[in-house]
């Protein structure tokens, strides 16, 4: 609740990093908007997350709970807003207000605040800005020089905008899912909700772009991504395979699976390594790789058979190649062939799952990538950090996720300039 | 609307050969910057990979993967001999340096980020790497598919048969990721150069970026330290779920989530199924009860997969997405360049390359601001005599 007092540590403050001083009222929900808003929250904006506790945001009702292990959709009828990992993730440096948009006096607070503020983002369904009066015209009225970033599936124009989306949809739609797979079966496309991360990183850059414009010529800006765009922007050489040579992908042997796009490269593949699902790929491009490579693997007989000799041999050959490489990396600890093929010079990695990365790979240790943070719900949790080292530039980690209406007090009362009376009216009245 | 581009007045120099430092100099200069590649006299790299256009195989102004990854970018040639005194030169009054050469890549050229930054303070190095410039793992090599599994991106990728293993996404995507962070992290020094007037060394890497990238992968680790597992194209999970792609009439798939807790999702599923006269026992008032439905399964999963089957693919994408269900058909992709919305929209462009009209992916932001369109992918050195003059007359 608002009147509660902050803990001491939480207390928000001037922030450092080059985004320091920029104010940005964040819409924004799910994963797309909280993970490019987290970016500027990382360097110094202060990110004000507007929510509804009518509507929570998603990632607060998600099960990811520590010592809880349930699937993503098995949530709890009334959640512990505080209590959720992935808005801890989500949300880390950011300041979290609740307002009521239905209500008047909650639409008048948002616009107070975004009269106070130079940067509004927002991710919902076409057509909830508009239907609060919020649209970029309205916002320059509140502040002239505003950015507004609009991070949408399919943009805020065209037959199909008001289509509804996520990850997996975007996915299909875009065709990054068709050219992933093994030949002539359903495509094996994407496990995750790739481009909520890749749409989230363009969103973060598109701000960051625009706040560079700004400051040069004094001019905000709108900018409508969309995902579907972003994803076909993604798609690689074969887009334009199939766009300048109209060669279609619906064609026998595509997509490749994990073979190689030349026709002179291999092995170029996944294989078993020891315990239950464990696996190392190795790409080997030319035939001094493939000398290594046999050099390490011992010399064996199969290796030095002359049809495995060239490139264009071994990818003849490859079906057989691939069993014989199977043998030799079956019954292998997956990280000691890494070792063992790197010292060597040749390209090989082990499929590193969540816990590798975390407690065996000595690169993201030494780099620094993951972090923790203290939460007052969650207790000491783990951060995923930003892949940049930087000589100049600080990334200032103040604080994990607000609570539900963390920060009311601070931000309307001192940003705002709300009164105690005016706060308890808004509260009474349920419109924060 | 004011038409310059964002970046308009920045240079870049531009010493990128895979498609992370190369994809982020083609948006640095889609949006307006003067990105100078300078290439070997044979070209980089991806002018030597294919595909090609079709009769040119081998012509280092055709290959298309270098198109993909450097419209609108000058090229500029250098004997090795001269390779350091130009870099050199360029970068003096250069606003970014971009590089993707590893530590000890970096040893063997003629020139160093130190000496370079010395000689322009306001300089920023944006050091994009398989690993990054530190680190155990500094000089250690990578590929496509060797990126993405020790990033642990390919750890959630694959077939629900895990005698299957892991399968690579299409598209280069572990490059993308970090090209992603690399664009952020320029701009990110160039708003701090704005403030102190000072350049700096940002080292990307390729490895940590895939590493943050992988959604719920790490904070199920994180939280209840579990292991997500993979299945055929849905999110990879602690434990199964069931199948979210339907195969239709026309034998492509749609990815369509059957989420049976939501009441509302679950009528508009059961009242478009009526129409079509496909909902069968559907409509038995025991399916409004949450519990009964998910006792049912994979009754209702079977019934869903008829009614896909007898419908194409386009008509389940547009009817569906009408009524409001998030449904996508898996295009392939021939059929992106005829999508009524994305005609629209207008994000496929024409662009003349050297007298041929191809068409390219536009660039992916829409502002009230600018209009920015990719410019051609130059031909190898075709303006080395014009970066060579402009050179001279500073």
């Amino acid at each position: 609740m608002t009147t509660e007092p902050t803990e001491p540590g939480r207390v928000p403050g001037p922030r450092r990093g080059p985004l320091s001083g920029v104010r940005v009222a964040d819409f924004c929900w799910m994963g797309v908007g909280s993970v490019a808003t987290r970016l500027l929250a990382d360097f110094g904006a202060e990110v004000i997350k507007i929510e509804d506790r009518n509507r929570l945001d998603t990632p607060r009702r998600l099960p990811i709970y520590k010592g809880d292990l349930r699937s993503y959709g098995d949530e709890d009828a009334n959640p512990d807003p505080n209590k959720g990992g992935l808005f801890n993730n989500y949300c880390r440096n950011k300041l979290g207000v609740t307002i009521n948009m239905k209500s008047e006096s909650g639409r008048a607070l948002a616009e107070r605040l975004i009269s106070a503020s130079s940067v509004v983002t927002e991710n919902f369904a076409p057509g909830v800005m508009e239907r609060w009066g919020l649209t970029y015209d309205r916002l320059r009225e509140l502040r002239e020089d505003v950015i507004f970033a609009r991070m949408s599936g399919y943009g805020h124009s065209g037959p199909h905008h008001e289509y509804r989306s996520y990850g997996p949809v975007i996915q299909a739609v875009s065709g990054m899912s068709f050219i992933s797979g093994l030949p002539d079966r359903e495509p094996s496309g994407w496990g995750l909700s790739y481009m909520d991360n890749q749409a989230a990183y363009y969103n973060s850059a598109a701000l960051l772009m625009a706040i560079f414009n700004r400051q040069r010529t004094g001019q905000g800006m709108e900018v409508d991504a969309s995902a579907v765009e972003i994803g076909i922007s993604l798609l690689g050489p074969d887009l334009l395979d199939t766009l300048v040579n109209q060669r279609p992908s619906r064609r026998p042997g595509f997509p490749r699976g994990n073979r190689s796009a030349h026709d002179d490269v291999a092995p170029h593949g996944v294989y078993p390594a020891a315990g239950d699902d464990q696996w190392v790929a190795i790409t080997v491009t030319d035939d001094a790789e493939w000398g290594r490579l046999v050099a390490a693997m011992g010399e064996p007989d199969w290796a030095r058979e002359e049809r495995f000799a060239t490139g264009r041999g071994r990818r003849e050959h490859e079906d057989d190649l691939d069993k014989l490489m199977t043998s030799w990396t079956s019954g292998l600890d997956k990280h000691a062939i890494t070792e063992l093929l790197q010292g060597a010079e040749v390209t090989a990695g082990a499929v590193q799952d969540p816990r590798d990365l975390d407690e065996v790979d000595p690169q993201i240790a030494a780099r620094g990538t993951f972090f923790d943070l203290d939460h007052p719900v969650i207790g000491p949790a783990r951060f995923e950090g930003t892949p940049i080292a930087f000589s100049e530039t600080v990334q200032e980690n103040w604080r994990s996720a607000p609570l539900l209406g963390e920060d009311n007090h601070y931000v309307f009362g001192e940003v705002l300039g709300l009164g105690d009376d005016e706060l308890a009216e808004l509260e009474a009245e349920g419109a924060i | 609307m004011t038409e310059q581009l964002p970046y308009a007045g920045i240079t870049v120099v531009e010493l990128a050969d895979d498609p992370a430092g190369e994809h982020v100099g083609k948006l640095l200069a889609d949006l307006g910057a003067t990105v100078l590649k300078v290439e070997p006299p044979e070209g980089a790299t991806s002018r030597r990979t294919g595909p090609y256009v079709t009769g040119r195989e081998g012509d280092p102004d055709a290959s298309l993967a270098f198109w993909t990854y450097n419209t609108g970018k000058q090229s500029i040639t250098v004997e090795p001999s001269e390779r350091a005194a130009t870099v050199a030169d360029l970068a003096r009054t250069a606003d970014v340096l971009l590089s993707t050469a590893s530590p000890r890549e970096l040893a063997e050229e003629g020139w160093s980020h130190e000496q370079l930054r010395a000689d322009n303070p306001a300089l920023v190095v944006l050091s994009v790497t398989p690993f990054g410039l530190t680190g155990p793992w500094a000089d250690r090599r990578t590929s496509e598919l060797v990126g993405l599994a020790l990033g642990g991106t390919l750890n959630s990728c694959g077939y629900d048969d895990h005698s299957i293993p892991p399968v690579l996404p299409g598209g280069n995507q572990t490059y993308e990721m970090a090209a992603s962070y690399a664009h952020i992290g320029l701009l990110l020094a160039l708003i701090e150069r704005q403030a102190t007037g000072r350049g700096q060394l940002v080292d990307v890497s390729m490895h940590e970026a895939n590493a943050v990238s992988g959604e719920l992968a790490n904070p199920y680790w994180f939280y209840p330290k579990a292991i997500v597992k993979r299945q055929t194209n849905r999110h990879a999970q602690p434990v199964a779920t069931q199948s979210a792609t339907f195969r239709c009439a026309d034998g492509v798939y749609v990815y369509f989530a059957l989420i049976l807790s939501e009441p509302r999702a679950w009528k508009t599923l059961v009242d478009w199924m009526s129409d079509h006269d496909l909902a069968a026992d559907l409509t038995d008032p025991a399916y409004d009860d949450v519990a009964y439905r998910q006792q049912s399964f994979s009754h209702v999963q079977e019934l869903v997969e008829v009614f896909f089957l007898l419908m194409d693919s386009e008509t389940a994408y547009h009817e569906g997405q009408r009524r409001g269900l998030p449904i996508g058909p898996l295009r392939a992709l021939e059929e992106l360049a005829d999508d009524e919305h994305l005609r629209e929209r207008g994000y496929f462009v024409d662009i003349d390359v050297d007298g041929t009209t191809a068409t390219f992916p536009g660039v992916p932001y829409r502002t009230s601001a600018f209009h920015a369109v990719p410019g051609p992918p130059p031909r190898l050195g075709q303006h080395t005599d014009q970066i060579r003059a402009e050179e001279v007359a500073r």
